[in-house]
């Protein structure tokens, strides 16, 4: 009996030593692998400084890199740059560059470079963002091989967002000098994964940056490809075809989940979504309608039944991860006060509308519409829902006050500086309506105006996130808007996947870290 | 015949010119441009402006479709505004994977339809018949979508035999051309079995018949080759469709085809990349119908062509 049981402790033993290092290996990251990545479109620009999508954004992050950068939290680090000053006026900034980085075409990156790239959005070429900088930035200086110094119109309290831009990505000059425009279809930066080829409407190849800078990265190889039905997104993710794939219906989630052969993410994006309501027509010019309206949604519902969950009420138009968000008491669910708000202005029966709405632009938008034009219903407000083309609805609402024909309409927006400020001011400022700025309620409140040019003028963090607090109570009282929520940027993974950049910004990357299981 | 062939080989040029003319006029009409979108949800009016003068939309529609007949006369169809890709690139790549999808749907469509067809219409009112006749009935019913992620759910996701889409080997055409194929060969079958059935009540049958051939003789020598001219017509459709325009399997499967190019580019009021793409498109209507035109000459003799 005791040789038996000393056999079986031996065996157990040697079983338990065998299986640990397999356990071990299971665990630590390795090197090499190719990463398919399942992206809902084809990216409609591969030069950063040219790039308005999701999928464009998460390609200018694998192929390059800013002075200084977002994390997962959106909060800024150092990249291309090490450290930096402020003048004391605000109106100078001064970066010490990394010595060690190469563009891909093996030119160096220096001051020089960073120069070219600012002086390209300043310039006269006019890529598709340079409004990001060139009401900022006045001139770009290069005070020694590694030193670069900005020269600010004003001081602007948000310059390091604006440089954290996706758009922002440093470029090489000599690959600009050569191909102009044609940039997109042979991009070239710093980052830890080189372009191979684009092949439009199918995928992109990426490949392995060896000598990036801040070590090699672990995928050997990247390949996105287009996947424009959701479904069969969702299903290639199931057979093992992608390790990666991007929105993802809501209803599917709690089956994926529940099966957990996938591994599912769920971020916060600050995509924010309301009802805009075009202030200069009755009876929207009453502030007692407007908010009327608000008490008359029931958003908890919305997100809860239409959105899984995967969604969160937000008091007005800035998302929770956003620079100078504040939690103000937004409208809770009473129809009751709705109607009687609605009896004080003039309207006891409620009244007629219409209400625009795209379809499969934003996340469940057609569904979100359906079910506001019923809870408005309940108070006595007939919306009549109309649909529109994504490009018909943009074309509709560029159209200038006097030939604006919108009433209600259902639109999105995201600050892509990830801060607040750019999460208000175009879309609602006094010298940003349509067809000047992205100002389609034609809203104007001179207060709150005066908040948010105040926060940009702020010399210190807390005095900014002061006024953009004001400006956020500002428009909860004075509603531009039926304000709803933002939604939740669900992403698919194999199991085998690891360390996937998943930001609020709505992007969907791999990095140096992210590696794949054999 | 060939001057016959080269006639009709000429009459493509009005009809690419008319095919232009009236998709640059359509997509013109419809609201929205190519700058807008391109300028996204932020661009200034001064952006839009600046874009539209980049691509010389600003210039008066005449003018644009002028410049553009004549380019497109040297061989350039110019780059695509979404993406500055040059257009005939994209063309030739697109055009050559359509073709690839839509011969082996077409195979994958004659092959069933002309057997389930011909075999029913010798079994007529078998179990046979009942049971390909309803299939036919389904695979014209069911939407393309729907069998196509079908095909996906079952073969790819739970199966694991064959990949949910994308391109590839072989192998990434089979559930494709299975799901484009399907409502082509219903179509094919139910046409394949009405002409057989007719061809066999004729006379010349009867005699075939009486003069002692094997009754496999009498359908595939006598019969068939009779039966095949509806059928033919049918097939040219089919096959016009599927070159034209399979675009919902395309997205289902997600593959680069003609169809997707065209759709997508409307969406993005793409201007250079319809106007390619519409060219293509009419010019393989034209030919498919050519060929099937010249086929009917091989099935019947007594077909002459000027």
């Amino acid at each position: 009996m005791r040789r038996v049981g000393w056999a079986l402790i031996l065996v157990l033993m040697v079983g338990g030593i065998a299986l640990v290092p397999g356990a071990w290996a299971a665990m630590q990251p390795v090197s090499g692998g190719t990463l398919i990545y399942g992206a809902g479109a084809d990216p409609d620009s591969l030069d950063p400084a040219n790039t308005d999508s999701n999928t464009g954004e998460a390609f200018g992050h694998m192929m390059n890199n800013y002075l200084v950068r977002f994390d997962a939290k959106v909060k800024i680090h150092p990249d291309l740059a090490t450290e930096w000053t402020q003048s004391k006026d605000g109106l100078t900034w001064t970066f010490k560059l990394r010595k060690d980085v190469k563009f891909h075409d093996g030119t160096p990156f220096n001051a020089e470079a960073v120069k070219y790239n600012f002086d390209r959005f300043l310039g006269p070429e006019k890529p598709l963002k340079s409004g990001l900088h060139d009401v900022i930035i006045k001139s770009v200086d290069v005070v020694d091989e590694y030193t670069v110094r900005f020269n600010l119109k004003a001081p602007f309290a948000f310059f390091l967002n604006n440089l954290a831009h996706s758009a922002t990505g440093i470029v090489s000059p000599a690959a600009h000098k050569k191909w102009g425009k044609d940039l997109t279809l042979h991009p070239v930066g710093t980052g830890p994964f080189k372009f191979v080829e684009w092949v439009r409407g199918d995928h992109v190849t990426l490949v392995r940056n060896d000598d990036y800078y801040e070590g090699k990265p672990r995928l050997e190889k990247i390949i996105v490809k287009t996947v424009r039905e959701d479904s069969a997104r969702v299903l290639g993710l199931e057979a093992g075809d992608y390790d990666l794939i991007v929105r993802i219906p809501p209803e599917e989630v709690p089956r994926l989940m529940r099966e957990g052969k996938v591994r599912i993410d769920a971020e916060q994006s600050n995509r924010a979504l309301r009802i805009a309501f075009n202030v200069t027509k009755k009876p929207f010019d009453d502030v007692r309608v407007r908010q009327a309206l608000n008490y008359a949604v029931d958003k908890e519902s919305i997100v809860k039944n239409i959105y899984q969950g995967l969604a969160a009420v937000i008091p007005d138009v800035v998302g929770p991860l956003n620079v100078g968000y504040a939690p103000v008491k937004g409208y809770p669910y009473d129809p009751a006060k709705a109607k009687k708000l609605l009896a004080e202005a003039g309207f006891p029966n409620g009244f007629k509308t219409t209400l625009w709405t795209p379809q499969g632009r934003y996340l469940k938008d057609y569904e979100l519409a359906q079910a506001v034009q019923q809870q408005l219903a309940a108070v006595g407000v007939d919306a009549k829902l109309e649909t529109f083309e994504w490009g018909a609805y943009m074309a509709t609402l560029r159209k200038p006050k006097d030939e604006a024909k919108q009433e209600m309409y259902l639109i999105g927006w995201a600050p892509s500086t990830g801060e607040a400020r750019w999460g208000i001011y175009p879309i609602m400022s006094c010298d940003q309506w349509r067809p000047t700025g992205s100002n389609d309620s034609f809203y104007c409140n001179k207060k709150l105006d005066e908040l948010i040019a105040k926060s940009v003028a702020s010399t210190t963090m807390k005095a900014r996130d002061d006024y953009l607090r004001q400006a956020q109570e500002v428009l909860v009282q004075d509603p531009a808007g039926i304000y709803l929520l933002a939604t939740k940027e669900t992403v698919g993974m194999s199991l085998k996947l690891h360390d996937i950049i998943n930001s609020p910004l709505e992007l969907v990357y791999a990095d140096k870290d992210t590696w794949k299981e054999p | 015949m060939l001057r016959y062939v080269l006639r009709r080989i000429f009459m493509l040029i009005p009809v690419l010119f008319g095919v232009t003319l009236v998709s640059f006029s359509l997509l013109h009409l419809v609201p929205g441009d190519p700058a807008e979108i391109l300028g996204g949800q932020e661009a200034t009016a001064a952006d839009i402006a600046r874009i539209r003068a980049e691509y010389g939309l600003d210039k008066p529609l005449v003018v644009q479709y002028l410049r553009f007949v004549g380019n497109a006369l040297r061989g350039d169809m110019g780059i695509s505004i979404a993406s500055r890709h040059p257009v005939r690139e994209l063309l030739f790549q697109r055009l050559a994977f359509t073709l690839q999808l839509s011969l082996a749907s077409i195979l994958v469509a004659s092959t069933i339809g002309l057997l389930a067809g011909i075999i029913s219409s010798t079994r007529q009112y078998s179990v046979f018949d009942t049971a390909s006749m309803l299939g036919a009935l389904f695979g014209i019913s069911m939407p393309i979508f729907w069998l196509g992620l079908l095909l996906i759910l079952v073969f790819a996701v739970k199966l694991h035999w064959l990949p949910s889409g994308g391109t590839g080997s072989l192998r990434y055409l089979i559930l494709p051309a299975i799901a484009l194929g399907s409502a082509s060969a219903a179509v094919i079958a139910r046409m394949a079995r009405a002409s057989m059935l007719e061809v066999a009540r004729q006379d010349y049958i009867r005699t075939a018949r009486a003069t002692g051939y094997r009754e496999r003789v009498v359908i595939f020598r006598h019969g068939l080759k009779n039966a095949m001219i509806p059928v033919l017509t049918v097939f040219g459709l089919e096959f016009g469709y599927m070159l034209g325009g399979a675009v919902l399997t395309e997205t289902v499967f997600s593959l680069p085809g003609i169809g997707r190019l065209l759709v997508e580019g409307i969406f993005m009021r793409d201007y250079p990349v319809v106007q390619g793409a519409m060219m293509v498109v009419a010019t393989t209507f034209v030919l498919v119908n050519l060929l099937t035109d010249v086929a009917y000459a091989f099935f019947d003799p007594r077909i002459r062509y000027e």
